[in-house]
């Protein structure tokens, strides 16, 4: 017998509660929120420990050893994302929406949707390292300090997602 | 008061701490809001789901305002804030290419994050895809460099971008998300056959949020340009009232009184003569900040954390009425400044004629303490009574300034 999930939040407050979620981070710890980082120090670390070597001689990975403690995990991102992981399983679970699923289309196969999803991923960790951050870390944090950057990476995501979303639609629609 | 962590209230070891718990929070609302749904998320580039921007906008909004007000009340120093530097086409082009991950992938890199745990598997997928993508990345990265690391233009903010003032663009910015808002929801109920409230922007559950978001961006562009004083800081009109009052000027005889009787010294004198000249005399028990550095902040810690009462002085008191008046502007409760400074204190002391004729019995008084100070200073017996047991405070403690806060995706 399966518990039927219960619904989201509103979206309004549901926004209201993250741009207050945003503003204690900036109040607290001077900096707003990221995720893309956690997983640039998970593949930093990865590289770290299986080729030492070449990590220490990259021009884009030596930086992060040479820095700090030279511990690419042990980082602020690293930990928000630690807490984001507990956050959304406890809201998940506890809003019965737990559980192993795909979420797709309706034209699509599984097989296709789990292709396109890793494709997807792989643009986002190349794009959010030209961005300097992704859609939370550039485009959200950036816009909650009017930075510059924070708009133009904003509009540069979403314009270029509706101007290619036509020739992506069977992905996601029916038309 | 804030960003805390970067102005020292709450211990920078603690900042990993802090990151957890607002990634709990970060995580809940991103799962509450439906976030972990990638047809959800796709949605809004279809029409038939319009969440991400009402989520993503309204955070946003939310921020950006509790932010300037923040800042109005001094709450929080904008400039310490971390704020991301624009270069302009790697932004350009790295927010294309999550124009195009976004729409296969269905997911952002948070979004992802907030699926996969609770089971989804095409977040997974898209996880591994974009710890790939990083990779590729790092791998190419002197072929992506100079486009990466050119048209660098700093922290700058969008207003200024734009040419128009910070209040002005809170305000528009504000609009456009509201109207956006409503134009979505007509969108919306449009392509899913829904039938909305015909004759009415939007729902009347809406009316106070909507007046509350529109009520602030109004009351920013009202405000007086110049807010008040920062939290930290005195209020310039009080201050005014002290240095035309003449109150803040401690009296020779108190310093010499307290020089010679060390229990009850509970002073600390700060000379903020050149360090040079510090070195040739200075009263006994007291450090040294020179004026031109008085703002470094090596010295906040012994200025504001001193637990007594400050007292400045110089050879005249100009230099030490400077020091005092930014001291107590930065907030500096308890200081004052030794009237007529050195010279003063030995004129009063040494040059005076002491004429015991004449005088009540309270000036009389002064006159006797004067001439025991005096014997006192003139004999070393002074220098003895100061310290007996070497200065206290001599050197400062150098620390560092807080690293400004640092941001990232």
């Amino acid at each position: 017998m399966e518990q039927k999930p219960k619904p989201y939040m509103n979206p309004y407050l549901a926004g209201f509660l993250l741009g207050l979620v945003l503003l204690s981070a900036f109040f607290i710890t001077g900096r707003g929120l990221g995720a893309s980082g956690a997983a640039k120090s998970v593949v930093i670390e990865t590289i770290g420990s299986v080729a030492p070597d070449y990590a220490a001689e990259h021009p884009f990975y030596k930086s992060f050893f040479a820095t700090g403690d030279g511990r690419p995990m042990k980082n602020w991102l690293v930990y928000l994302t630690l807490g984001v992981l507990g956050g959304a399983f406890f809201s998940g679970f506890m809003s019965g929406r737990a559980g192993f699923k795909i979420d797709k289309g309706p034209r699509i196969s599984n097989g296709t949707r789990l292709l396109f999803a890793s494709i997807g991923g792989f643009l986002f960790g190349v794009g959010a390292q030209f961005g300097r951050g992704c859609t939370s870390g550039a485009a959200l944090s950036g816009m909650a300090v009017l930075s510059s950057a924070g708009f133009l990476t904003m509009m540069a995501i979403f314009g270029t997602g509706y101007i290619v979303a036509y020739f992506f639609r069977k992905l996601w629609i029916n038309a | 008061m804030g960003p805390l962590i970067p102005l020292g209230f709450i211990n920078p070891d603690l900042s990993l701490f802090f990151a957890f718990v607002i990634g709990l929070g970060f995580g809940y609302v991103l799962e509450q809001g439906g976030f972990s749904n990638s047809r959800k998320l796709a949605g809004v580039f279809y029409g038939y789901d319009f969440v991400v921007l009402r989520v993503f906008f309204t955070a946003a909004i939310t921020a950006a305002l509790g932010l300037q007000l923040f800042a109005y009340m001094g709450w929080v120093e904008l400039d310490l804030l971390y704020v991301n530097p624009t270069f302009l086409w790697s932004a350009i082009v790295g927010g294309a290419i999550m124009g195009v991950g976004f729409i296969t992938g269905g997911f952002c890199p948070g979004t992802s994050m907030v699926a996969a745990i609770i089971g989804k598997i095409d977040a997974m997928f898209f996880i591994i895809g974009m710890m790939l993508g990083i990779f590729f990345f790092g791998s190419l990265y002197d072929t992506f460099k100079p486009l990466y690391t050119s048209f660098d233009f700093g922290s700058i903010y969008v207003y200024d971008t734009l040419g128009i003032s910070r209040e002005w663009f809170v305000f528009f910015l504000v609009v456009i998300a509201l109207a956006a808002f409503i134009i979505t929801r007509k969108i919306e109920d449009n392509i899913n056959g829904v039938k909305g409230t015909p004759g009415l922007l939007f729902h009347k559950s809406y009316t106070g949020p909507v007046a509350l978001m529109l009520g602030l961006a109004v009351l920013l562009l009202l405000l007086p340009s110049s807010p008040k004083a920062k939290w930290y800081e005195e209020d310039a009109q009080q201050l005014l009232a002290e240095a035309a009052s003449e109150s803040h000027y401690a009296p020779s005889d108190e310093i010499a009184y307290k020089l010679l009787h060390p229990k009850e010294n509970d002073l600390l004198l700060i000379d903020v003569r050149p360090e040079t000249s510090f070195a040739a005399f200075s009263f006994p028990g007291s450090i040294n900040i020179p004026l031109n550095k008085l703002l470094e902040p090596q010295y906040d810690k012994a200025l504001f954390e001193a637990g007594k009462p400050i007292v400045f002085y110089s050879y005249a008191s100009t230099d030490a009425d400077q020091a005092w008046l930014l001291m107590r502007r930065a907030g500096l409760k308890d200081a004052r400044v030794l009237k007529d400074g050195l010279n003063g204190f030995f004129e009063v002391l040494f040059a005076e004629k002491h004429e015991t004729n004449s005088l009540d019995e309270m000036q009389q008084f002064d006159v006797r303490f004067r001439e025991r100070a005096m014997e006192a200073f003139k004999t070393g017996e002074a220098a003895e009574k100061m310290n007996p047991k070497g200065s206290p405070v001599k050197t400062i403690v150098e620390i560092q300034p807080p690293a400004a806060g640092k941001g990232g995706c």
